[in-house]
């Protein structure tokens, strides 16, 4: 009896598993395709419900990270977030940058002939104009109400020009076909033509006009791969070099965990993004895997800029002595150390520290932070630190070593420059100047409740962001404010939409990274766009904030060429505005811990060599293709 | 037989209210959601580029149309009920506009296959070993399952799955870890995509049988133990019957009753989807798209999913409601 017990445990369980360790079969390697190949990244939508929809033009259509704008789709412009292949600005399907009139309201685009569509039409001006045409026509598609408030009508006289006419003024319109992450890709007028509904239509297979073309995908949205072209050099793409792997498996490999032993395997070549914890283990266990930084602090700084953003209608918070007392109780160090383990790049200034900001913005404005005063009523302050990027590798170089960096410009670039000193004093005349007091260790706002500050943080749906709020949340109460964490999970959207916060953790600023010009956020910052309490607030001015010099540095912005140099000007305008004022408090740039797998691939973007950015779902990562080798 | 047709007529009367009073109660819970399906859609399209202010604002007002959220809730709510008479639970708004029936049909064969098996296995395995335990309280090796059961049984299923993750997955790469199966293989009944399907379900199978084991074999062997000592067990014995008969046909199909009603509840419980195992070991099931759909404010996904769901639980318990007066003469018919 014993012993048929167990043999019956045994009959069902065991025959199950296999008996000898084959990882290449166990694992998630596709079938009948040589590694040597095959470049595996991961998809960071996860896994797709629509499956089947490749028609990106539609709202909701299935997945865009699935190496669909990354390997098959294409646009008239690229600017990459770092230095680009040759430069950060590239004419994709335009040959040219764009040529405006005077007034900024026709734009002349000149496009590369010799592209084709994969099923061998050829690529021209016409599938531009559809593009146009279709989605204004289509007012449920995706770019159809942008394309509809701008466009009066598009021309094409030729094959290669294709003529813009505009309803109103608008310098920064060729930015809608220009990739920083994704834009208005151009799609096929031939396939397009024969469709009934386009917002209805899946597009599937889709026609590429990249350098890839749809290999095979699953119908339950795991994975997706892709093939190199046979006549690649027809694409875009082509020009910069034949790319190395001839497949893209684009894959979702599960939660953090699982993203670590899938690179552990070597069944895993692009992680997309993972906690710095799992980046720490990557990097000590595997010695294949690189990041953007070859140590410490590894993870590719994003041009995004994680903010404690103040709900600048809440009655307490329209102070800027209250926003400021608020900032001066923060020590940004404790942040960074609960945030990232210290792995992040600081920035005291409201632009992100990543792409050409640094020498555009945070190192031409060091002096005019050394200089920036602030006067509380009692004292003046100068609260700008250039050391605090210094004194945080010097705190993490006891327990990393010499991961951390001893140069001081590799400092400044890995960790960021300064940011503001820890002013609990200054703090306290502030508030004291807005009408505020303090009772015991507690302070009241002017009519004598006790001053409540609502942290909302997404919660583990972005672990990085809510440690650092947290922090805050900690240092403020030790000062006196009664400031509380405020989870909102899936609510994030809705809530961050109507201002129904205090203040949140999350960016308002974005940029491209690659250029100066601004406007890729700042445009919606304009005071026409700004919602009363409670409505639907337009991207990105969750701060609700407005003030005439900020509506003035816009309006200035709007009149000039993309390229202008007074753009910078305009652009410093703006940062000694936002830090006077610190609508938002600027904490450091979003670091995306992208881990590369060399053990199949070499030639990966890094700090050393930053010619694209290496995050998975970005458009420009395309460029990745045409510099990886493979390692054997 | 009269007695058996009130019953009947009752016990349906009583399915159609449970299943009445539960699908409005999930209307009105995922209605009462604080998430706005618009603003998760205009956050997915506009953070992939720079959009003007007027245009999104055109945006939104065409979302709502698009996904029927102009209307009141009244006219939203007859427009549900005549969709779920019918069938149909419209489109999904996270997928749009992919029915939602589509999702769910594609979604359920996983869910179906890997629970349905790991619950059968569970159950057989489970009762059968309780029972022995609970007959042959003597056996050590039996005594010795008990206590693994006992200290395996409130370890969190998480905690379980991890570990057969890191053991099966990174110390002994052998088993895959994530998806329902290998990459490019054609989805069908051919032998390579049929045992990569086997393949991928060994590893969370595994871990919903041996959390799953310990409940059935504990509930079991104390049922069993309390059934020995009644009289005609007892009777039986003494009067020199076989103890496999004893066992087989005195004890154990006694103590079978209430667990075949917990595994008709555990069956019509599938089509929720097992939403731990399959975020896990990502699955690409019922439970997965119940989670997604969720985060997503996808109103028509999560109603969908949880009508079938109620349907099916509810469908379990009235089999065995009705079942159980047949085969058990014990049970009034009141």
């Amino acid at each position: 009896m014993r012993l048929g017990a167990w043999m019956l445990v045994a009959s069902l369980l065991i025959p199950a598993l296999p008996l000898s360790p084959s990882s290449a079969a166990a694992q998630g390697i596709p079938q009948n395709i040589p590694r040597k190949e095959l470049l595996i990244l991961e998809n960071p939508e996860g896994t797709i419900k629509n499956a089947g929809w490749f028609n990106i033009w539609a709202i909701n259509a299935g997945s865009q990270s699935n190496g669909l704008q990354q390997a098959a789709l294409d646009t008239l412009w690229y600017i990459d977030p770092e230095k680009g292949l040759d430069g950060a600005w590239d004419n994709s399907l335009a040959a040219e940058k764009p040529v405006y009139n005077a007034e900024f309201t026709e734009m002349r685009v000149k496009l590369r002939r010799g592209l084709f569509w994969s099923d061998g039409v050829e690529f021209s001006s016409a599938d531009v104009k559809a593009t146009v045409d279709i989605q204004v026509k289509n007012p449920n598609m995706r770019f159809s109400a942008v394309l509809a408030n701008n466009v009066a009508s598009v021309e094409a006289p030729d094959a290669e020009t294709v003529i813009f006419k505009l309803k109103k003024p608008n310098s920064r319109f060729h930015t809608n076909f220009t990739v920083r992450w994704g834009a208005i890709w151009i799609l096929p007028k031939h396939v397009f033509d024969k469709v009934e509904d386009p917002a209805k239509f899946d597009f599937n297979k889709p026609v590429s006009l990249g350098a890839y073309t749809l290999h095979s995908f699953d119908p339950d949205g795991k994975w997706y791969i892709w093939q190199l072209r046979d006549d690649w050099q027809r694409s875009s793409l082509g020009r910069h070099g034949k790319p190395g792997p001839r497949y893209l498996a684009y894959i979702d490999p599960g939660p953090p965990d699982k993203r670590v032993i899938a690179q552990l395997n070597h069944e895993l070549d692009v992680i997309h993004d993972i906690a710095p914890e799992g980046m720490f283990a990557l990097a000590k266990q595997d010695k294949g895997t690189r990041a953007w930084f070859k140590g410490f602090p590894y993870g590719h700084p994003d041009p995004t800029l994680p903010a404690v953003i103040f709900n600048t209608q809440n009655e307490q918070l329209k102070n800027r002595d209250v926003r400021w007392a608020l900032a001066l109780m923060i020590d940004i160090k404790a942040v960074t150390m609960a945030a990232y383990r210290g792995a992040a790049t600081i920035s005291a200034i409201a632009v992100p520290p990543t792409g050409i900001h640094p020498e555009a913005y945070h190192k031409p404005m060091e002096a005019w932070l050394k200089d920036f005063e602030i006067d509380t009523g009692k004292s003046k302050v100068k609260p700008y630190d250039p050391t605090v990027g210094k004194q945080i590798a010097d705190m993490l170089r006891p327990s990393m070593g010499d991961q951390i960096p001893s140069d001081p410009a590799v400092i400044g670039n890995s960790f960021g420059l300064g940011w503001w000193k820890t002013n609990v004093t200054a703090a306290g005349e502030l508030l004291t100047r807005a009408g505020f007091r303090k009772q015991g260790n507690q302070w009241l706002t002017p009519d004598g409740k006790p001053f409540v500050v609502r942290l909302m943080v997404e919660g583990d749906l972005r672990p990085v962001m809510t440690r650092a709020g947290t922090m805050i949340v900690q240092q403020w109460k030790q000062a006196g404010i009664d400031a509380r964490i405020d989870v909102a999970q899936g609510t994030l959207l809705t809530r961050r939409a109507a201002g129904d916060f205090d203040a949140f953790i999350g960016w308002s600023v974005e940029t491209w990274g690659g250029h100066q010009d601004l406007s890729y956020f700042m445009d919606s910052w304009h005071s026409q766009f700004v919602a009363e309490p409670g409505k639907s607030q337009p991207l990105r001015n969750w701060q609700r904030w407005t003030h005439p010099e900020l509506d003035k540095i816009i309006e200035d912005i709007r009149k000039i060429d993309f390229d202008d140099p007074k753009g910078v000007e305009l652009g410093r305008d703006y940062v000694k505005l936002m830090t006077r004022e610190m609508p938002i408090i600027p904490l450091m740039a979003y670091n995306v811990f992208t881990a590369m797998d060399q053990t199949y691939w070499k030639g990966y973007p890094t700090a050393d060599d930053p010619y694209a950015n290496p995050v998975t779902n970005w458009g420009n990562s395309r460029y990745m293709f045409v510099r990886l080798k493979p390692a054997n | 037989m009269s007695a058996y047709f009130a019953y009947f007529a009752k016990r349906l009367v009583q399915f159609v209210v449970v299943v009445f009073i539960g699908v409005n109660l999930a209307f009105a819970i995922t209605h009462a959601s604080p998430i706005d399906p618009v603003e998760q859609s205009i956050a997915a399209v506009t953070s992939f580029g720079s959009t003007a202010p007027e245009a999104i604002a055109a945006m939104r007002s065409s979302l709502q149309e698009l996904y029927g959220l102009k209307g009141t809730l009244a006219e939203q709510y007859v427009t549900f009920w005549s969709r779920v008479l019918r069938g149909d639970f419209g489109p999904s708004l996270s997928a749009f506009p992919t029915p939602v029936s589509t999702l769910i049909g594609r979604a359920l064969p996983w869910t179906a296959g890997l629970l349905i098996v790991s619950t059968l296995i569970t159950w057989v395995l489970g009762n059968l070993l309780g029972g022995l335990a609970g007959y042959y309280q003597r056996n050590r090796t039996l005594k010795l399952m008990g206590v693994v059961a006992m200290g395996v049984h409130p370890i969190p299923y998480y905690i379980v799955a991890l570990m057969l993750l890191i053991i099966f997955g990174f110390l002994w790469p052998v088993l895959p870890i994530t998806g329902g199966s290998a990459m490019n293989l054609q989805q069908g009944w051919n032998w390579a995509f049929v045992s990569s399907v086997a393949r991928h379900s060994i590893l969370p199978a595994l871990s919903l049988i041996l959390i799953g084991l310990g409940s059935w074999f504990l509930g079991m062997r104390s049922l069993v133990s309390n059934i020995v000592t009644e009289d005609y067990v007892v009777y039986a014995e003494t009067a020199g019957l076989d103890s496999r008969r004893v066992l087989g046909s005195y004890v154990m199909r006694n103590a079978l009753a209430p667990q075949v009603t917990g595994l008709a509840m555990s069956l019509g419980g599938i089509f929720n989807g097992a939403v731990i195992t399959e975020k896990v070991f990502g699955y690409p099931g019922v439970g997965t798209l119940l989670v997604d759909a969720v985060y997503a404010a996808d109103y028509g996904l999560v109603l969908g999913v949880t009508t079938v769901s109620i349907i099916a639980v509810s469908v379990g318990v009235l089999v065995i409601d009705l079942l159980y007066p047949l085969i058990d003469p014990r049970v009034e018919l009141r």
